[in-house]
């Protein structure tokens, strides 16, 4: 059989990026049902029937879902926001470079350094406490490890906000944004109607694909919600190791379960949103 | 046809693999008998990977610049570590099973009774081997905190390394008289309120069975197989204690921290003013390092804190088990243990009996340094109780998981 190039180009995706992510997926099925597992005895449906009765996983999926939503909306209206207000000075080689400088930071040491800035014993709390506003470290207000998740959230913002900023920087200018806005402004638009009627609508139209995907990041992010999260509700990857690496060998099974739904539930959405459409804009 | 060879092939390599299987195990069950000289020759040259935990520079030190440079020169061996602790481990040994490798990647391991509970119930630690090492002989397998692990016989299938008291870890000039019952941390935490927290991890849970003990009314009622009704009894009354006072908790009960090193760090910058941990309270290169304020102080529950051992086992697909048990072997010799046992180095107690020791390394431990602050183990002897049944940390886990964080 002879192989042509563009043949090889979909072999190599398929065994470098379907048949791992594949396997892994059958062994956490399998796993899932009890059928393997050196403390398993066989196949049951009690460790899915356990997760789906406790509720646990859908309170996570929730909240995660939640975060990676206020995460994803502060971070692409801020970044707009900046694109729109700033442009010009972004361009500028100083300034470009700061943005650059998050994107080259790991989220595990995001993590760490909003705990040391945020946490009742960090640097605004030290602050505070030799200006005087607070007496005790524990005056200070929850930032880290709260239940609102202030501390992931921010930690999500510091990191895809720049992205999302020389993103929309380049659409616009790949889009000719700016010539489109003066011809509407030669027609008569108002600032507001320029916003509204060309700059939003191109800039979104052009990136949606990658916000959803960023979402979905978010959504499965490990490192970030475990430093800065609290013990319950959790994010589900948190979620998912914690049942994994539990002491109750005979209820590993269940972090799979998590596991699969997680994959499924991504899977399902990601296809549907992603499925070929007629007259679609893909972003460049 | 070309299809039919390769077939042919991969059986015949699998069966090459499986009868290799095989012969080593035959091997290994000869060790178990073999004289130590033989041990010692086999053992020559041989690499072992040796899976701890290594968080702690001190341990680390200890490890890398004293154990394996001599075990180079004395046995000629390569002794690799890797990092790794209880789940890690469990985690291989299911793994590597369930891949059917002979030859597994780690030899030797550092366990606990958590993790002792877990390998055995997959048939993860090959032995027993302990009686064979010639530095055994030095220790008091009659002590009831050594030869047994979480109410579960070690039987010589685990190595003991070191032994250590859970202690209450407070600072003398915020607290002149710390809590030492539950009634008294009732009125401990209403009066600071939001200095005290229970750490979601072993440590936390470890604190949470000297509670369980007392609400049970003397030290030792946890003793002997796991009972449920007693449990449920007990931990009835232990979550109606901790959730009616939650709100006294570190951030009101809301939230507890993950992991003990985490709670260290909010007693350290002033947060809590009671921390707790096993090693003594692991006080003194805390306050060497300058974490602890020197007025930190340790001390043992009225009722009993959890006395217990760590371990050394040899994994089942070991394939240097004769390397490994030349290491432990020099693990337990009186050299390692009295440069461990040292203060301000890696500060652990020994396991050898003084009085099975000669004069000279009797003297050498008795002249040793001392800790300038935390207790020590025999100050706080009188209130050590043993670890219960692993299922207790278990169901502990499980139920301050659901009907206290998620309450």
């Amino acid at each position: 059989m002879k192989i042509k190039k563009p043949n090889i180009g979909i072999l190599l995706f398929v065994l470098v990026g379907v048949v791992p992510f594949a396997a892994a997926f059958v062994y956490a099925l399998l796993y899932s049902f009890g059928v393997i597992g050196v403390a398993n005895n066989g196949f049951t449906f009690q460790f899915w029937e356990s997760v789906l009765a406790s509720g646990t996983f859908f309170t996570s999926l929730r909240y995660s879902f939640m975060i990676a939503l206020v995460a994803v909306l502060i971070s692409v209206g801020g970044a707009l926001w900046i694109t729109l207000k700033f442009r010009e000075q972004l361009e500028k080689r100083f300034l470009s470079f700061i943005i650059y400088l998050p994107l080259a930071i790991p989220g595990i040491v995001t993590g760490f350094f909003t705990f040391q800035l945020f946490s009742k014993g960090g640097f605004f709390a030290r602050i505070s406490h030799k200006l005087g506003f607070i007496t005790e470290a524990s005056q200070f207000p929850d930032l880290v490890n709260d239940g609102l998740a202030i501390g992931i959230i921010f930690s999500f913002i510091t990191m895809i906000m720049p992205f999302f900023v020389l993103l929309f920087l380049n659409v616009y200018k790949n889009e000719r944004v700016e010539e489109l806005s003066i011809l509407a402004q030669s027609l008569g638009a108002s600032a507001n109607q320029i916003t509204q009627r060309v700059f939003l609508p191109i800039l979104i139209k052009k990136t949606w694909v990658l916000i959803v995907l960023y979402f979905i990041f978010l959504l499965g992010a490990y490192e970030v919600p475990l430093i800065l999260g609290q013990e319950s509700p959790q994010m589900l990857s948190v979620l998912i190791i914690q049942e994994i690496k539990q002491y109750d060998l005979d209820k590993i099974s269940e972090g799979y379960v998590v596991a699969v739904l997680y994959t499924l539930i991504v899977s399902i959405a990601a296809i549907v949103l992603f499925l070929p459409k007629k007259n679609r804009a893909y972003a460049n | 046809m070309k299809k039919i060879y390769y077939i042919l092939f991969g059986f015949l390599l699998s069966l090459m693999v499986l009868s290799c299987g095989e012969k080593s195990k035959q091997d290994d069950e000869k060790l178990k008998s073999a004289p130590w000289e033989e041990v010692e020759a086999k053992a020559n040259g041989t690499t072992v990977n040796f899976m701890m935990w290594q968080g702690s520079t001190a341990i680390n030190d200890y490890i890398n610049n004293y154990v394996v440079p001599s075990v180079k020169e004395k046995y000629n061996i390569d002794l690799q570590i890797s990092g790794g602790q209880g789940p890690e481990i469990v985690q291989l040994v299911m793994g590597e099973k369930q891949a059917n490798i002979y030859e597994g990647q780690v030899d030797m391991v550092w366990i606990n009774g958590e993790t002792f509970f877990q390998l055995r119930k997959v048939d993860g630690l090959w032995g027993p081997f302990v009686e064979q090492l010639p530095n055994a002989s030095l220790i008091d397998f009659e002590d009831a905190f050594i030869n047994t692990d979480f109410q579960q016989p070690v039987n010589g299938m685990e190595a003991p390394w070191s032994i250590n008291q859970f202690a209450i870890v407070y600072d003398y000039e915020k607290v002149p008289n710390p809590p030492k019952s539950i009634p008294e941390l009732e009125n401990f935490i209403k009066q600071h309120p939001g200095t005290f927290t229970i750490s979601n991890d072993f440590t936390g849970m470890t604190l949470l069975k000297s509670l369980l003990a007392e609400l049970g009314g003397e030290p030792n009622v946890l003793d002997g197989p796991f009972n449920e009704k007693k449990y449920n009894q007990l931990s009835e009354k232990l979550w109606s204690f901790i959730n009616d006072n939650k709100q006294y908790f570190w951030k009101e009960g809301r939230t507890f921290p993950k992991e003990q090193s985490k709670m260290n760090q909010l007693y350290a910058n002033g947060e809590l003013l009671i921390a707790y941990g096993f090693s003594e309270g692991g006080i003194e290169d805390k306050v060497l390092n300058g974490l602890y304020p020197k007025t930190t102080k340790g001390y043992a529950w009225e009722n009993g804190t959890i006395r217990n051992s760590n371990y050394l086992g040899i994994l089942h697909n070991s394939p240097q088990k004769s390397g490994a048990m030349q290491v432990i072997n020099f693990l337990l010799s009186p050299e390692a243990q009295l440069k461990k046992a040292d203060a301000n180095g890696m500060d652990s107690n020994t396991v050898l009996a003084m009085d099975k020791l000669d004069l000279e390394w009797k003297d050498k431990f008795l002249e040793a340094r001392k800790r300038q602050y935390g207790p020590t183990l025999k100050q706080l002897e009188v209130n050590a109780i043993a670890e219960p049944a692993p299922e207790y940390m278990i169901r502990l886990y499980e139920d301050f998981r659901k009907k206290v964080i998620e309450n």
